[in-house]
C-alpha cells in the first residue's frame, strides 16, 4: 500500500513584495493530506489559507519549503507541466463560482474535458452524469446568468469533479450563498467524499464548513496553529 | 466547446463595443476598395489608352529600335509575325505599323511631328485611338493611297482641311531625305493638344514606297491583349516562338513606355503607403478594444488557466476573437462597400470641371472621371491584408492575456 501523502508541504513560506513592503502571507508551514480526506483550513482573514490552497494547486509558488502532489515536487515542472497537473489532477471550487459566462452549465462542466481533448460524445456523457450526480441536470442548457448562486456552485462543483481529481480544492466555497443553499452544496460535497471517495480541501472561515470538516487545520497569521483531527 | 465558439461567445458578449470594432475594420475595407480600385481602373484605363495611342500592350519590333528608333531598323516579315502573334492565346489584335518622325507642310508653313503608318483595312477604332475620335472625314482607306489623317491642332496650324494636300517628308532607310504627297480624309481630335497637334496617320503602303522599305516590311507589330497583366507571360510565349531570331525583339508595355510605367508605379507606391497607414491607425483602435476586453476579463482567463488551459491555448483564444473580429468586420466591409462600389464602377465622379477634359499625365490622356475597377487578385489582396491586419492587431493583447500567471489573473476583479 502507498502510504505516500496526496499532498505535502515542507516548511512553506510565501513572502510577497507589496511596493516596498514585503508581506509574509505563510511562515515555516507544513501539513500532509491524505487522500480522501475531507479536510478544512480555517483562520481569519489574511491567515494565509487561500495562499496555502493556490499554492498546493500549482496556482502560486512557495518562496522557500517544498510542495508535493503525489510525490511530484511542483517547483520542478514547468508552466506548461503545471497547467497539465492543474487539468488532470486538481478541480478548483471557487468562492465566487466563476463559471465563464458564455458558457452554458453543460458546456461549463465540460471545460475541462474538452482541455483534455476527450472525444465529444464521451465527454457529453461524463458531464451528464456529473450534472445528474450534482442535481443540475435539468438545467444542463442554462448559462451561469440564468442559474441561481446555489445552482452555479453546484455547477462550478461539477466541473471540479468531472475529470476525476486527486483532490478538490474550495477556496470559501459557501461564503456567496445562504445557510441553506450552503447545507446543500456541503451535503453533496460530503457525499461525494463518502461514496467517491474525492479528497477534498476547503479553505474557510464559515462555521458551517467547519462543523462538516473531520480535519480542522486552523491557521493564524500564515503559521500553523492547532492542527484537528475529528473522529 | 470548441475554442473558435468561446471566442465567437466571447465576442458576442459585448455587442456595442464588438459593432463598433467591427466598422473599424470595414471602414478600412472600404477605403482600402476606395484606393485599390479607383487605382486598378486609373492605371489600366491609362495603360490601355497608351496602347491604342500606338504601341500596343506588346510591340514586336527589331531589338535596337528602342535605342536608336531609325528607320532602317526594321521587321522583314512583319505580315508573318502579325499571323503568329495572333494565333497565340490572350492577344485580341495586332497591327502592322511603321512609326517614325516627320516634318509636314501645307503651302507655306511646316510643322515637325510623329506619323503612324497604318494599313486601313486591319485598323479598327477599337484598337486606334485616332479612328476612334475622328471628328471629320474617315480613316485613309485602301483605295485611297494618298489620304492621311491629322489631329486637329496640326490642321489648326497648318490650315488644313478635308481634301487639302500635306507634303511629309522623313528619312528613308538609307538615310535619305524622301517626300510624299497625302491627302487630308479625316481629322481627329484625342483631347490632348500635344498628340493632336504633332501626329500624323499614314496610309502604310506609302510609307513603305517611301522608305524604301521591301513590300512586308514594317518598323512594329503593336499587340493588343485582352488583359494587360498578362503582357509580360505572353512576352515570354513570344519570345519562345521567334527564339533564335536576331532580328525580332518584343517589348512590353512597361519597356517600350517606361515614363509611364514609372509614374504607375510611384502612384501605386504611394497608394499603397497610404493605405498602409490608415490600416495601421485602424489596426491601433483594434488593439486597443481587444486589449480593453483583455484586461477586463483577466480574472476569467486566470479561472481558465487555473482548470488547466495552457497559456497558448489562451493566446489563441484572443487571436481566434481576432480572426472572428476580422471576419465579421470582412462581411460589413463587403456590405457597406458594394452599393458604393457599383455607384462607382457605373457611374464615377466627374473630375472634368476641375481637371479639365484634356488632362493627360506620362505622354497618356486621363480619364476625367474616377470610376471603379477591382481585379480579383485585388480583392484578394485587400480581404488577406485586412485580415492579417486584425489578426497583428491582437497578437499583443493575446500575449497579454497569456503571459500573466494565473494567481495574478486570479487577484483581478
Amino acid at each position: 500500500m502507498n502510504n505516500t501523502p496526496l499532498v505535502q508541504l515542507e516548511n512553506v513560506s510565501r513572502i510577497y513584495q507589496q511596493g516596498k513592503v514585503r508581506v509574509r502571507a505563510v511562515t515555516d508551514f507544513s501539513l500532509n493530506v491524505q487522500a480522501g480526506e475531507f479536510s478544512v483550513l480555517c483562520g481569519p482573514s489574511g491567515s494565509g489559507k487561500t495562499t496555502i490552497l493556490n499554492m498546493i494547486g500549482a496556482l502560486d509558488a512557495p518562496s522557500l519549503g517544498t510542495v508535493r502532489l503525489e510525490g511530484r515536487d511542483l517547483a520542478e515542472l514547468g508552466r506548461s507541466d503545471l497547467a497539465r497537473l492543474r487539468r488532470d489532477r486538481i478541480g478548483f471550487v471557487f468562492q465566487a463560482y466563476n463559471l465563464n459566462p458564455v458558457l452554458t452549465a453543460c458546456e461549463n462542466a465540460e471545460f475541462v474535458l474538452a482541455l483534455q481533448n476527450i472525444p465529444k460524445a464521451q465527454r457529453r456523457q461524463r458531464v451528464m452524469e456529473v450534472l445528474a450526480e450534482v442535481g443540475m441536470a435539468e438545467l444542463a442548457q442554462r448559462r451561469p446568468d440564468e442559474l441561481s448562486g446555489g445552482q452555479q456552485q453546484r455547477v462550478a462543483i461539477a466541473r471540479a469533479i468531472v475529470s476525476h481529481p486527486a483532490i478538490v480544492l474550495a477556496d470559501e466555497p459557501t461564503a456567496n450563498v445562504d445557510s441553506a443553499t450552503a447545507d446543500a452544496i456541503l451535503d453533496l460535497m460530503a457525499r461525494l467524499n463518502r461514496e467517491q471517495g474525492i479528497t477534498f480541501l476547503f479553505s474557510t472561515h464559515d462555521q458551517q464548513v467547519m462543523d462538516r470538516a473531520r480535519r480542522l487545520i486552523h491557521l493564524r497569521d500564515g503559521r500553523l496553529e492547532h492542527d484537528e483531527v475529528r473522529g | 466547446m470548441q475554442l473558435g465558439t468561446m471566442a465567437w461567445r466571447g465576442l458576442m458578449r459585448n455587442k456595442r463595443r464588438t459593432a463598433i470594432t467591427a466598422f473599424s475594420v470595414a471602414f478600412g475595407v472600404l477605403l482600402s476598395v476606395t484606393f485599390t480600385a479607383s487605382g486598378d481602373y486609373a492605371y489600366t484605363n491609362m495603360i490601355n489608352t497608351s496602347a491604342v495611342m500606338g504601341l500596343g500592350h506588346l510591340s514586336v519590333e527589331h531589338p535596337e529600335y528602342q535605342d536608336t528608333p531609325t528607320l532602317d531598323k526594321r521587321l522583314l516579315e512583319a505580315e508573318a509575325v502579325q499571323r503568329k502573334a495572333l494565333q497565340t492565346p490572350g492577344v485580341n489584335a495586332a497591327s502592322v505599323r511603321i512609326m517614325g518622325q516627320a516634318m509636314f507642310a501645307s503651302g507655306a508653313k511646316s510643322v515637325g511631328g510623329t506619323f503612324i503608318a497604318i494599313d486601313p483595312s486591319q485598323e479598327t477604332p477599337t484598337y486606334n485611338i485616332f479612328l476612334r475620335t475622328l471628328v471629320e472625314g474617315q480613316c485613309v482607306t485602301a483605295e485611297e493611297e494618298h489620304g492621311v489623317v491629322v489631329g486637329v491642332k496640326m490642321a489648326e496650324k497648318l490650315n488644313l482641311r478635308l481634301g487639302k494636300k500635306l507634303i511629309f517628308t522623313l528619312t528613308d532607310k538609307n538615310g535619305e531625305l524622301v517626300s510624299e504627297l497625302g491627302r487630308v480624309s479625316g481629322i481627329f481630335k484625342t483631347g490632348d493638344d500635344a498628340v493632336d497637334g504633332a501626329l500624323v496617320l499614314l496610309p502604310l503602303t506609302l510609307v513603305r514606297k517611301a522608305l524604301g522599305y521591301e513590300p512586308k516590311a514594317a518598323s512594329l507589330v503593336a499587340i493588343f491583349l485582352a488583359d494587360h497583366r498578362e503582357a509580360a507571360a505572353i512576352k515570354s510565349k513570344l519570345v519562345g516562338l521567334w527564339a533564335g531570331r536576331q532580328d525580332i525583339g518584343v517589348l512590353t508595355w512597361q519597356q517600350s513606355q517606361p515614363d509611364l510605367a514609372g509614374l504607375i508605379a510611384v502612384d501605386r507606391l504611394f497608394n499603397h503607403l497610404l493605405q498602409f497607414l490608415v490600416g495601421l491607425v485602424i489596426a491601433a483602435g483594434i488593439t486597443n478594444t481587444l486589449l480593453m476586453s483583455v484586461m477586463e476579463r483577466r480574472r476569467e482567463f486566470g479561472i481558465m488557466m487555473a482548470l488547466g488551459m495552457m497559456p497558448g491555448q489562451v493566446v489563441r483564444l484572443v487571436l481566434l476573437e481576432s480572426c472572428w473580429l476580422a471576419l465579421l468586420g470582412l462581411a460589413l466591409g463587403v456590405i457597406i462597400t458594394t452599393p458604393w462600389f457599383v455607384y462607382m464602377a457605373r457611374i464615377g465622379i466627374d473630375f472634368s470641371g476641375q481637371i479639365g477634359e484634356d488632362y493627360s499625365a506620362g505622354g497618356v490622356l486621363v480619364d476625367p472621371v474616377m470610376k471603379f475597377r477591382l481585379y480579383r487578385e485585388s480583392a484578394l489582396w485587400i480581404a488577406g491584408a485586412v485580415f492579417s491586419l486584425t489578426l497583428v492587431a491582437g497578437i499583443f493583447p493575446a500575449f497579454k492575456a497569456g503571459k500573466t500567471s494565473p494567481v495574478e489573473n486570479l487577484k483581478q476583479g
